[in-house]
């Protein structure tokens, strides 16, 4: 304890500094996890936010009664992975495009346009999808203007797995390029020029120079993003399935399922314990990756 | 580095300094602003006083700011109209509202969020539709018994007694309703000029329906419930059957008819369903509707208006809105109106509560709030200000002295854009100046058919909460949406299979559970009302 005050007393600057941090994290991190007491209560008036009364696991009751959680899990789950790796590896490919194309100027246009997309609200992003794909939308008019046969998108689960993994990615490419073109100009040059100087091709440097001085950004930000995991998109797939009950067999995920149950009957204990569960997937899934990238490899570790 | 650090740390104590100077004066100016009311207070209560010995008069003296919400969006003008509000809110009756707005944007989650956070509010607009029974039997409201001779008794005289019934919950009044009897069966507003062009049926029944939209269909190449039809076929689908929907329950349940009303059921499992089912499907088939309805968020009555739809549900005020809007928009488009009460030649006046002002639990100043809502209701001075907006900018009044007119005299109608809240919680019938359904014309007919025929509503009272069976509920809620909303706009594949699936899903939801609590809280109202 005491070791502790003499270090806060040493580095009191550098302890002011992260304060405002620290004092936002508690604010909206740490004092709403009270609210986790919502999903074993069932909320009434006269009790307020705190008196209701303890009704134990009753609240997920809905999640696991009629049986659709394998479902909705297993789906959140895998759109989830096709994105996290899909997005990081393209992300990834791009900037290091971008980071050896000479041009100041067309590198800083494309990657203006590339992140475009992730200023477009998930509405705008719903009603693109719907006129893409509606039965007089741009793709069936391009079809029937080439003698083609129309396709009836709305009506078959198969294209929206790989509608709503393009448009997830296609937001998020120039915003994660960022992230990693920022970690590439970390790298120092001088590897570059001693690589050039032994007779490496571009290539080779690529291969054996950038990549590798990635890999920890690369875990990272997957380690990050795994905490997330059961959290699906809700935006991205409410905007645009929306209600078509249709396609929900391969397009459900746990956030549109828990909206669409409790929109009618607002219930506070419900939704917190549909969320409870998430992030209590979400939590056990980042310890065990961690875990497992420990072991393997220490120093890429988060914690 | 220090003098830096030093330079901050000046910077930052002399904003705390200007901070809680600043502070300082707010407070003066708080203090001086009480010391004001307070002493208008006196004033006033020492006028009472000396003026009349009502022991009743209820004791105006300190000065409360209320705190009110409506559903809705403001008008653009709003802040001027409760500033002139509250000027003379001020003087009568010693009190200012802040007046609230939800905006239409996600308005039940934050009506929901208003009620469940205790937020301390005055007076909230209530109703029916707004889960009013589950609120006030959860206990979101106060009772009013007992407030509302001494602080409302023009509100308490004036309305009916079978009106407060209605907003009657477990032997509690917990809403003032609205005065605004209304009728709101569903219905078609359809093209009536292209009917007439093509030889179609005058439509009387649901094969004309039939015959006026194929025939739209094939002559005039559009689809004629153009945009979101979900609606359009389950309000008729309801009305057809004369199936009615219990308390405030949006899912399956139903009565099977009103003359037995006893007779629940959950509709999806009745043949009638089947065979409705199989007829939307080829209705489906003839292109009524686009395969992809289910994920449009247009609305029917927009493609009408650009020549590309033909048919929009609307309930029949509603419609009336639509047709003179229309009407004015396009003239050279002539609309007309079926309503779906006439399958069954029935239709319920809306209840008292369908639009009421109510008062939370956490109301600070309920007292005066029911003060401030019995002028309201009652002083044309100020029934007028809140309905309609300012007189001049907002509306002007016509030669009769009874109705107004929109936009006022020397507005040109293009920069005029008018005052309209949901000021429904307040309306009272007598006071209106703007007759209903838009003024249109086809209207009063209309309501002397629905008066005819007209039975109590005793399906809307019944309290359902679902608190013993919420988890079925919930996803049987969901079951409806993936599989029932498909099959109501026959765009599966294969009817017999999909109804079969559909039953055993909301089976595996707990439909039946479901199923028995409504019964059993249907029937306790219907014992209650003293109903076979």
């Amino acid at each position: 304890m005491k070791g502790f005050f003499q270090e806060l007393v040493r580095n009191r600057i550098l302890f002011l500094m992260i304060a405002p941090a620290l004092l936002f994290f508690i604010v909206f991190s740490y004092v709403p996890m009270v609210g986790v007491y919502y999903a074993f209560t069932r909320f009434s008036f006269d009790g307020g936010l705190f008196g209701g009364e303890f009704i134990g696991f009753k609240n997920f009751e809905f999640l696991f009664n009629s049986g659709v959680l394998w479902n909705l899990t297993k789906n959140t789950v895998l759109y989830n992975i096709a994105f996290i790796i899909i997005s990081n590896i393209l992300q990834l490919a791009c900037a290091i495009f971008l980071s050896e194309l000479p041009g100041k100027w067309f590198k800083k246009s494309t990657q203006s346009i590339m992140f475009l997309p992730f200023f477009v609200s998930f509405v705008l992003v719903g009603a693109f999808v719907f006129n893409l794909f509606s039965n007089s939308g741009v793709v069936n008019t391009m079809l029937t203007s080439m003698g083609l046969q129309t396709y009836d998108f709305y009506m078959h689960t198969a294209p929206w797995k790989y509608i709503i993994v393009f448009f997830h990615v296609w937001k998020g490419l120039g915003y994660g390029t960022v992230i990693y073109l920022a970690a590439i100009m970390s790298v120092s040059d001088e590897y570059h020029e001693a690589a050039k100087i032994d007779g490496a091709n571009i290539f080779k440097r690529v291969r054996h120079i950038t990549l590798p001085l990635l890999v920890p950004t690369f875990i990272l930000l997957i380690l990050l993003s795994l905490g997330g995991i059961l959290k699906g998109q809700f935006d991205l797939f409410y905007q645009i399935i929306g209600n078509n009950g249709m396609l929900y067999n391969s397009t459900d995920i746990i956030d549109t399922y828990v909206y669409r149950s409790l929109a009618v009957n607002f219930d506070i204990g419900m939704g917190t314990a549909a969320g409870l569960y998430q992030s209590l997937f979400g939590f056990v899934l980042i310890i065990l990756v961690n875990y497992i990238i420990r072991k393997v490899q220490k120093d890429y570790a988060l914690f | 580095m220090k003098t830096k650090i030093k330079t901050v740390g000046t910077l930052l104590v002399s904003t705390a300094i200007m901070a809680s100077m600043l502070a300082a004066c707010g407070s003066n100016n708080n203090s001086n602003s009480s010391n004001e009311g307070a002493n208008k207070g006196t004033e006033a209560s020492a006028n009472a006083g000396s003026n009349a010995a009502d022991a009743k008069t209820p004791d105006t003296s300190k000065k409360v700011e209320l705190n009110w919400y409506l559903v809705g969006d403001p008008a653009p003008d709003q802040q001027k109209v409760v500033a002139e509000w509250n000027k003379m809110l001020e003087q009568d009756l010693n009190a200012t509202v802040k007046l609230n707005f939800t905006t239409w944007t996600d308005w039940q989650t934050k009506y929901n969020l208003l009620l469940a956070s205790g937020e301390k509010i005055d007076m909230i607009f209530a109703s029916s539709w707004a889960d009013f029974y589950k609120f006030a039997n959860q206990g979101a409201f106060m009772p009013l018994n007992d407030l509302l001779p001494t602080y409302a008794p023009q509100a308490w005289s004036n309305i009916s007694e079978q009106d407060w019934k209605e907003a009657t919950v477990n032997d509690k009044i917990y809403a003032v309703p609205a005065t605004y009897p209304e009728y709101t069966p569903d219905g078609l507003v359809y093209r009536d000029d292209w009917r007439q062009e093509l030889g179609l049926p005058e439509i009387t029944n649901l094969d004309s329906i039939e015959a006026y939209l194929d025939g739209v269909k094939k002559s005039k190449n559009i689809t004629p419930i153009n945009g979101k039809a979900y609606n359009e076929v389950f309000t008729m689908f309801k009305s057809f059957e004369g199936y009615q929907q219990i308390g405030g329950d949006s899912g399956v349940i139903v009565s099977k008819s009103y003359d037995a009303p006893r007779d629940i059921v959950a509709y999806p499992f009745t043949p009638e369903f089947e065979e409705w089912a199989k007829k939307m499907k080829t209705w489906a088939q003839k292109g009524f509707w686009k395969s992809d309805t289910l994920s449009d968020q247009k609305e029917a009555g927009d493609a009408i208006k650009t020549g590309q739809g033909a048919v929009y549900w609307r309930n029949a005020p509603g419609a009336g809105g639509f047709i003179t809007g229309m009407e004015k928009s396009n003239p050279d488009i002539k609309l007309g109106y079926f309503p779906f009460s006439r399958f069954q030649n029935l239709t319920m006046p809306t209840l008292s509560v369908n639009n009421a002002m109510a008062i939370p639990k956490s109301a600070p100043n309920a007292e005066r709030s029911l003060m401030v809502l019995d002028k309201l209701r009652t002083d044309p001075k100020y029934y007028d200000l809140m309905s309609y907006g300012l007189e001049g900018t907002d509306y002007s009044m016509d030669a009769d002295g009874k109705h107004i007119v929109t936009p006022p005299a020397g507005v040109a109608a293009k920069d005029f854009k008018g005052y309209g809240i949901a000021s429904w919680g307040f309306r009272v019938e007598s006071m209106e100046r703007v007759k209903q359904a838009g003024g249109w014309s086809g209207f009063d007919a209309l309501l002397e058919e629905f008066k005819s025929q007209s039975k109590p509503n005793i399906f809307a009272q019944v309290i359902m909460d679902y608190a013993p069976v919420k988890s079925q509920q919930a996803a049987v809620n969901s079951v409806i949406q993936q599989y029932g909303m498909p099959l109501m706009m026959g765009l599966v594949p294969d009817v017999d299979k999909a109804i079969a699936t559909y039953r055993k899903q909301l089976e595996a939801a707990g439909v039946n559970d479901v199923l028995k609590y409504v019964q059993e809280q249907a029937n306790k109202s219907f014992d209650a009302q003293g109903i076979k």
